[in-house]
């Protein structure tokens, strides 16, 4: 079990932060006779590189904006790196943002399915699976109810109910274990552990230190783009607290609550 | 791109079918509202467009092309597939961006769904031109046999604009009125309402080109007339939807990869 599951080898991405917005054509026609200064780049990451190994429960923290998000999507593939080399080793599942992809005006039944099959099930297993995920999330009465109708909590379960169904080699988890009320937080914190006996890697960005502590093997500090310090969780949290230490109080209380 | 990464790409859409169903089939289920009456109503829709057409071109302008109404359906039916697949392209990649942005599958599909989408509906409407066939106890000729094959390639033309269009309205939010703009100019210049003999030859010519205008002239030749295409008209219809298929992929790949950024 030492192969690698996420590679990154010098990984830089920045963004094109427009001061104005282009986006018609017309725009794009008129600006080729005013070149002012439009955009100026913005670098999220700069040369990161650090390699995860298949089965590893690996953190990362830092603070907002250091780049946790763009270095999930990066590895889910949503964006591209500007230089360097992304790798990974198997199917890759993100469980940032959940619901994103439902439809209000569907059932919660073809919602399901179609939020399995984006997930990447054929429509076949995940229709064998809608009523262990009705049941999961506590919304069996609801199966044929419109999803604009549900409240943000129903909504959340629904879609966390039907993440976790997944089976992929390698799990994205940004924040989402703190949906719903005490039991199903339990029961999703157990569904969340049992791809972790099953041998998946994770990785897991959170605000929650003490859970990277207590969950991680290993852990990475990202700050203002780059790899601050990596290695046992406890080290990499006693690291944060140093950063977050650097900072003058009334910032560092504004941070905490955050 | 090379042929082995084609081929790549063609069996990464090919795994995620069940995706490019699910699109479809709620894209389906959202127009008609789940219900019957919705159903109803796309099929009303074509019905009541050729009866006011019908109307206005026997009576007003008098048209003497043989089986008009016929003639005129089928056009509408086609050309409705068309603008129904481009326009709802054009919307599908920014209409998701919400999951767009969150996780992968391959940016094709909206697309391709979209193109499976407008393709049913027209099947829909195909059903209330067999209906209008019965009324006006049209007797198809056996070159009927050759529209499937004519629709298939309409399908690919269709596919390789709506392939581009998809990703271009992403970072240039104009395109949207532009091919609409383009679409309705279409809709009077394509063999559909009359035959291109009324325009002045040389615009014509010019109007043949377009792979579209050709294909409804050879549907109409097929399903009405019982004239078999030419050899050269195969060849062209053919070889230009392939072209544009390619060149609106090469476009999509273009700016495939910053779609999550732009959106």
């Amino acid at each position: 079990m030492d192969a690698n599951a996420i590679e990154f080898e010098n990984v830089t991405k920045s963004f094109r932060i427009h001061h104005e917005k282009i986006n018609t054509v017309f725009e794009h026609v008129t600006s080729i006779f005013n070149r002012q200064n439009q955009f100026e780049r913005l670098r999220v990451l700069n040369d990161v590189s650090f390699t995860v190994k298949q089965g590893e429960m690996f953190g990362i923290i830092g603070r907002n904006g250091a780049g946790k998000t763009t270095l999930l999507r990066l590895i889910a593939n949503i964006f591209r790196a500007d230089k360097g080399n992304v790798r990974t080793n198997g199917s890759v599942i993100p469980l940032i943002q959940l619901g994103a992809g439902f439809q209000p005006d569907l059932t919660t039944k073809d919602n399901i399915i179609l939020y399995g099959v984006i997930l990447g099930f054929s429509r076949k297993e995940i229709a064998e699976k809608v009523e262990d995920i009705l049941e999961f999330a506590e919304l069996e009465k609801f199966a044929d109810i419109k999803i604009k109708n549900f409240s943000s909590g129903m909504h959340s379960r629904l879609a966390f109910s039907t993440a976790i169904q997944v089976d992929p080699d390698i799990l994205l988890v940004d924040e989402v274990l703190s949906v719903g009320d005490e039991s199903f937080q339990q029961k999703s914190f157990d569904a969340f552990m049992s791809f972790r006996k099953r041998g998946k890697t994770i990785l897991y960005v959170t605000h929650n230190l003490e859970s990277v502590k207590n969950l991680c093997d290993r852990a990475l500090l990202l700050h203002k783009g780059g790899v601050q310090a990596i290695g046992s969780p406890a080290q990499v949290v006693d690291a944060y607290m140093n950063v977050l230490r650097s900072y003058p109080d009334h910032m560092r209380a504004g941070m905490r609550r955050s | 791109m090379t042929v082995s990464t084609l081929r790549n790409h063609v069996n990464s859409i090919w795994s995620r079918r069940s995706l490019i169903r699910t699109f479809a089939i709620n894209d389906l289920k959202i127009r008609y509202r789940n219900s019957v009456l919705g159903f109803f109503w796309s099929v009303l829709e074509p019905l009541l467009m050729l009866s006011v057409l019908y109307i206005i071109f026997t009576n007003v302008v008098k048209s003497d092309i043989p089986y008009y109404p016929l003639y005129l359906l089928l056009g509408l039916i086609m050309w409705n597939m068309l603008t129904r697949a481009t326009s709802m392209s054009l919307h599908c990649v920014t209409g998701r961006a919400g999951i767009i942005t969150k996780i992968y599958f391959p940016r094709e599909i909206p697309a391709i769904s979209t193109c499976v989408t407008a393709s049913i509906m027209m099947l829909l409407e195909l059903m209330v031109f067999s209906i209008f066939i019965v009324v006006f106890q049209f007797v198809p000729p056996s070159t009927m046999a050759l529209l499937p094959i004519i629709l298939i390639i309409q399908f690919i033309l269709v596919l390789g604009l709506s392939l581009p269009l998809s990703v271009l309205n992403v970072y240039f939010r104009d395109v949207q009125y532009i091919w609409a703009l383009i679409t309705h100019a279409g809709f009077f210049l394509m063999p559909i309402i009359y035959r291109a003999e009324i325009f002045p030859e040389k615009l014509q010519t010019l109007l043949s080109l377009i792979p579209m205008t050709r294909i409804l002239d050879m549907a109409h030749d097929v399903a009405l007339y019982n004239i078999i295409p030419s050899a050269t008209d195969w060849a062209y219809i053919i070889v230009s939807s392939l072209t544009i298929l390619c060149v609106g992929y090469l476009i999509f790949k273009r700016f495939e990869a910053g779609v999550g950024e732009e959106l």
